[in-house]
């Protein structure tokens, strides 16, 4: 059990900082209360982590061999990875963070799935990109609708609160399913737990990152997305939630976080304005280019560490 | 289902209709209390008619405090709470108006020179019809009716007919030989009727734009 605390503390962290990109702009902008966002992220999270959760996990644990010390260095030096670009103020992904730290034990023991690792380098790419194409083409469509329907001033707040909801809620299921991975895979490789348990202990951990610590980050970071208007926020969430789940059926965790940047931009595009500043831009490729470096290194370090011997002199 | 879900939003959108009655009646007895006014001065009817105007003015601000307090209890999304709030705060301003004029020529004792008198009511009926259009305008934006554009131009013809009356009101006061103090009393009073029109202008502007912010 306390072999695992390092990917309890990395999923806890996880919830703490990605559900406001599934339910931020709702409770930022007071349409759902706190507790009632943070209990239906809770329970989709738990729900996607066991449901479609397994192929995140089998990528990973096939990156590279783990011996359970090694699964325990990598969990906590993706955890102190994101805690570091955290209060650097960076963006972080998790994932990258997770990635990086199996690439360092990896590169230790001389056991590295390449063609794997392209897999999962070619996914980040897409991750933005994804965003951005599935926010523009979503965005068009259900403009369509909306400006057809003859709905009057309170159903068309009722209808964008509701869809606001059930797209966190679809959010938060791809949240789970996709970065469980990132939280319990190496323990699967190590052999510590099965894939189903890991899912499990993954996902809950998540959900106690959620209901302890999100409050913060849902009613601050959410706000980035709300001074986008209403139906521009549905898209963002809606399109950051396709894209991520799309991702967990190639079996790759990705960023929620760098989703929904690409939905943002994508929604720039349509309405032809800037939603995302240079200045945010850069710090997002920094943070890109920076985290599985950073996590690779701690991971190494960590690994060092741990393996060194008192030697008596004689 | 729905409604069990979001009867905060039909509890606003009965508040909002009541408001828009309750205006009505503020209207109605505005207009009465002028008309009796213009017939036979301040009289005991003038006053009742006065008493009710307020009456129903102080209902339509606890009517706008009600919806600005279910509003912040979550009740719309913060883009249409704000919206709403503006333009309640904006309308808001025209019962003020028919309140101040009843009071001016209550508490200053005015009488209206016989020469006045056509102009005047000619001004006070285009500014009711402006008030009535703005009021339909409303009820269009709420349920989502075409013909807000339409309204809008016949709000704007008005208010720039308002503007020409004013204009000869206060032209032919001046031209006059009442007494100087009279003659500005009664145009601060004519530019405060103006206002009615130009305040009905500005909340249909504002709903037009309402209109086109929700446009995707």
């Amino acid at each position: 059990m306390l072999s695992l605390l390092g990917g309890i503390f990395l999923g806890w962290s996880l919830g703490a900082n990605d559900a406001s990109n599934a339910f931020g702009s709702a409770v930022s902008s007071r349409m759902v209360k706190f507790w009632t966002a943070a209990i239906l992220a809770s329970l989709f999270v738990v729900l996607g982590a066991i449901l479609e959760g397994q192929a995140g996990i089998e990528t990973l644990q096939g990156l590279t061999g783990l011996t359970l010390k090694m699964a325990v260095v990598s969990s906590v030096a993706a955890a102190v990875t994101v805690s570091i670009m955290t209060l650097l103020g960076l963006p972080v992904s998790t994932s990258q963070a997770a990635v990086g730290a199996i690439l360092g034990i990896g590169f230790l023991n001389k056991q590295l799935n390449v063609a794997g690792l392209g897999k999962v380098v070619a996914c980040w790419l897409g991750t933005p990109l994804g965003g951005l194409l599935v926010a523009i083409v979503l965005y068009r469509l259900l403009a369509v609708f909306y400006n057809r329907s003859r709905m009057d001033i309170f159903e068309s707040d009722i209808l964008l609160r509701l869809a606001l909801i059930v797209a966190g809620c679809y959010a938060a299921y791809a949240l789970g399913a996709n970065n469980v991975a990132n939280v319990t895979a190496v323990f699967v490789g190590a052999g510590q737990l099965t894939v189903f348990s890991a899912s499990l202990v993954g996902g809950l951990s998540i959900a106690l990152g959620i209901l302890t610590f999100s409050r913060g980050v849902m009613e601050t970071v959410g706000k980035k997305l709300v001074r986008l208007d209403p139906f521009s926020a549905l898209v963002v969430v809606l399109a950051e939630g396709l894209t991520v789940h799309f991702y967990t059926f190639v079996g790759v965790p990705v960023s929620t976080s760098q989703a929904v940047i690409g939905a943002v931009l994508g929604v720039g595009v349509v309405k032809g304005i800037n939603t995302v500043s240079r200045r945010t831009l850069s710090s997002i490729l920094i943070g890109w280019l920076l985290t599985p470096a950073i996590a690779c290194f701690i991971a190494v370090a960590l690994y060092f560490a741990v393996n060194l011997r008192f030697m008596p002199e004689y | 289902m729905l409604e069990f879900f979001f009867k905060k939003e039909r509890q606003l959108e009965s508040l909002i209709y009541s408001y828009l009655e309750n205006m009505g009646k503020i209207q109605k007895h505005f207009a009465k209390a002028m008309n009796i006014c213009l017939k036979e001065g301040v009289s005991d009817d003038f006053c009742f008619l006065m008493d009710q105007t307020h009456k129903f003015e102080s209902r339509a601000d606890d009517l706008r405090d009600e919806t600005n307090e279910l509003m912040y209890s979550r009740a719309l999304i913060p883009e249409s709470r704000e919206d709403i709030m503006a333009l309640l705060e904006r309308v808001d301003g025209i019962p003020r108006s028919f309140e101040q004029i009843l009071n001016m020529i209550r508490t200053q004792k005015l009488s209206f020179p016989g020469f006045l008198i056509l102009d005047i009511q000619e001004l006070i009926r285009v500014s009711m019809e402006s008030c009535d259009l703005m009021a339909k305008q409303i009820d269009v934006l709420i349920k989502k009716k075409e013909g807000i554009r339409a309204l809008m131009s016949t709000i704007d013809q008005n208010e720039s007919h308002c503007d020409h009356i004013e204009r000869r009101i206060i032209t032919k006061l001046f031209d006059s030989d009442l007494e100087p103090f009279l003659k500005l009393q009664l145009k601060e009073m004519v530019v405060v009727m103006g206002e009615i029109s130009d305040q009905a202008d500005r909340v249909s502007k504002r709903i037009n734009i309402m209109t086109m912010k929700r446009r995707i």
